[in-house]
């Protein structure tokens, strides 16, 4: 009962995003993705050879291409590229949703304090926002791991994560500052709720659905700055992805003449990023009434 | 004791409001607004305190300074003779719960995020009064009080499913959720129908009979503050004119100002 009124909204807002053929179509190539990500947990187990990372078929020496055993045909060294798509597509997903998740919690705070404190605090995290923004966030990271060596896919993950908060902050800042003065928030006030209980309880909830519709742009470019990550060289080694696949398809010689190793992860990072930003997108229209089709409410 | 001077329940002494605009470079002029202008003032206990003037005359500000919502440029206010100017902390808090606020709008004034009670338990949550029993009793008490029953219908209802007016009565249930002594009340019924303003000054007379609250009435309405009002105010461009008996102010207004608005007003519409 309580929580229906939530449950409400959304099934209001799916209608008209559904609707909306860049929602229905970004849904669709969401959930292909999707289903190859739960898929390359089962690959392995049909046949070890099928791993991803390990799994070696020992009748190959040379990359050859599709063919009933290796649906994609395999890379150099005799991996299959099939169950390699679908490792990338797990890899993907995460990178993509963990650090886009991280991003915004840390800009939707930030932006929340920002816009609510006001003063010295708005100006100091404001600047500290405009700093970062500037740094392009993929040299920052070939600097890093030039430093340092190779990261792991979870430090890339965090780098990412903080490299991408500052946008996200100043569209959260922008909201709170039109909310905070706003008589339910001065109502709250009066009632003698804390600073902290007026950002969490009352600006919160009518920020959050702006912070989600920027975490489906964050994810898109988590993923393809991962993916140009581990394309130049600097990925995480022990892990598949198909940045990875397109460094192996280049290191290896093979780039003219492997369209079979080559062409499937280019599209799968093209396709995945395009449905994220369909998503958003989409969700736009939900959350801005104005951009919505008449006779839709 | 006879020797204690008897003080009012809140009483502003000398306030003045100053808004200074936002420093521009290149701007050389800086006028200020001045938006009250030393203004005296006392509501007793029990009291319905009208201030009556037209739309940005400060009745807003005086409210706003009332309930802390902003601070004098100068001069103090005080409740029962200390002055609330320096309150912070846990002092601040104890006025706050002494003292609230109905807002103008009930479209703005409450969060279309929270329900009906989440709204109301606000004022007991953030003051740790009670447990979580009997918070919902004393929110079902008060919604029954402000004519929102049967309140069990209403309690887990989110505002866009009630009206202005109901809306309105959420706004007054959380007002005097915590029992205060004082409400400012800024122009509560000007966003709403005729005939709901009425029955709203009506609720707003029961409360006042049956909790003993005193209440800063502010409306560009005389005639609905003369329906309502112990004494009035008129206040015209930051500064109080005229403070009478609200027959005397109607019957026998001194201050031209308080003259033309009753010439201006001569209908009995409540939309104060
Ligand atoms: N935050 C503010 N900043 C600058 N000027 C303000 C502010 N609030 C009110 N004022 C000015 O103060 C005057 C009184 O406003 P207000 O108290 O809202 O009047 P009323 O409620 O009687 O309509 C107006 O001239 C208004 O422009
Ligand atoms: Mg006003």
């Amino acid at each position: 009962m309580l929580k229906n009124h939530y449950i409400q909204r959304f099934l209001k807002g799916w209608k008209i995003f559904i609707q909306n053929p860049l929602g229905k179509m970004g849904v669709v190539i969401l959930v292909v993705f999707m289903l190859m990500a739960l898929a390359s947990f089962f690959v392995p187990h049909i046949n070890p050879m099928y791993d991803p990372m390990t799994g070696i078929d020992p009748d190959i020496k040379i990359s050859t291409g599709p063919s009933l055993t290796h649906l994609l045909g395999t890379d150099n060294v005799g991996r299959d590229l099939f169950a390699q798509l679908l490792e990338g597509a797990k890899v993907a997903f995460i990178v993509g949703l963990s650090s886009a998740f991280f991003s915004i919690v840390i800009g939707t705070v930030i932006g929340m304090v920002s816009g609510y404190a006001g003063g010295m605090v708005d100006t100091i995290l404001m600047r500290m926002a405009d700093i970062i923004m500037v740094m392009p966030s993929l040299v920052i990271l070939l600097i890093l791991s030039s430093l340092f060596g190779q990261f792991n896919i979870w430090i890339i993950v965090f780098i990412i994560a903080i490299m991408r908060w500052p946008a996200v902050s100043r569209v959260i800042r922008s909201q709170t500052l039109s909310l905070k003065h706003r008589p339910f928030i001065e109502a709250s006030r009066v009632a003698g709720a804390s600073h902290l209980r007026i950002i969490f309880r009352h600006i919160m909830p009518n920020v959050l659905p702006l912070a989600f519709l920027y975490m489906t742009f964050r994810v898109t470019s988590a993923i393809l700055v991962e993916a140009a990550l581990s394309f130049l060289g600097f990925g995480d080694p022990s892990q598949v992805s198909w940045g990875m696949m397109l460094q192996w398809v280049w290191k290896s010689g093979h780039m003219f003449q492997a369209p079979y190793w080559l062409i499937p992860p280019g599209v799968s990072i093209s396709l995945l990023t395009l449905s994220f930003y369909m998503l958003g997108r989409a969700m736009d229209e939900v959350l801005d009434p104005r951009l919505r089709k008449e006779g839709q409410s | 004791m006879s020797n204690l001077k008897k003080y009012p329940l809140i009483e502003m002494k000398g306030v003045t409001k100053e808004y200074s605009p936002r420093k521009r470079f290149f701007s050389k002029c800086q006028n200020k607004v001045l938006a009250l202008n030393s203004i005296d003032f006392s509501i007793e206990k029990g009291e319905i305190f009208g201030l009556v003037g037209q739309s940005g005359s400060g009745k807003t500000t005086c409210g706003r300074l009332l309930v802390r919502l902003e601070e004098p440029t100068s001069g103090s206010i005080c409740l029962n003779g200390e002055p609330i100017n320096k309150l912070k902390g846990i002092g601040l808090k104890t006025y706050r719960s002494k003292v609230q606020m109905i807002f103008q709008d009930p479209y703005q004034s409450l969060n279309p995020h929270l329900s009906i009670a989440e709204t109301i338990l606000e004022p007991l949550v953030v003051n740790g009064l009670g447990n979580a029993a009997t918070r919902r009793e004393k929110v079902l008490h008060t919604l029954e009080i402000v004519g929102l029953s049967p309140a069990d219908d209403f309690y887990d209802r989110y505002p866009h499913q009630l009206s202005g007016g109901q809306r309105q009565r959420v706004a007054i249930a959380r007002a005097i959720v915590l029992d205060p002594d004082f409400i400012v009340a800024d122009e509560p019924t000007s966003m709403l129908d005729a005939t709901i303003a009425i029955q709203l000054f009506q609720l707003l007379t029961q409360i006042r009979k049956r909790f003993d609250m005193a209440f800063l009435f502010i409306t560009h309405n005389l005639a609905a503050a003369n329906y309502l009002c112990d004494r009035i105010a008129v206040i015209h461009e930051g500064h109080i004119v005229e403070v009478n008996t609200a027959n005397n102010i109607i019957q026998h207004p001194e201050h031209p100002y308080t003259k033309r608005l009753i010439q201006v007003q001569p209908g009995f519409d409540f939309n104060g």
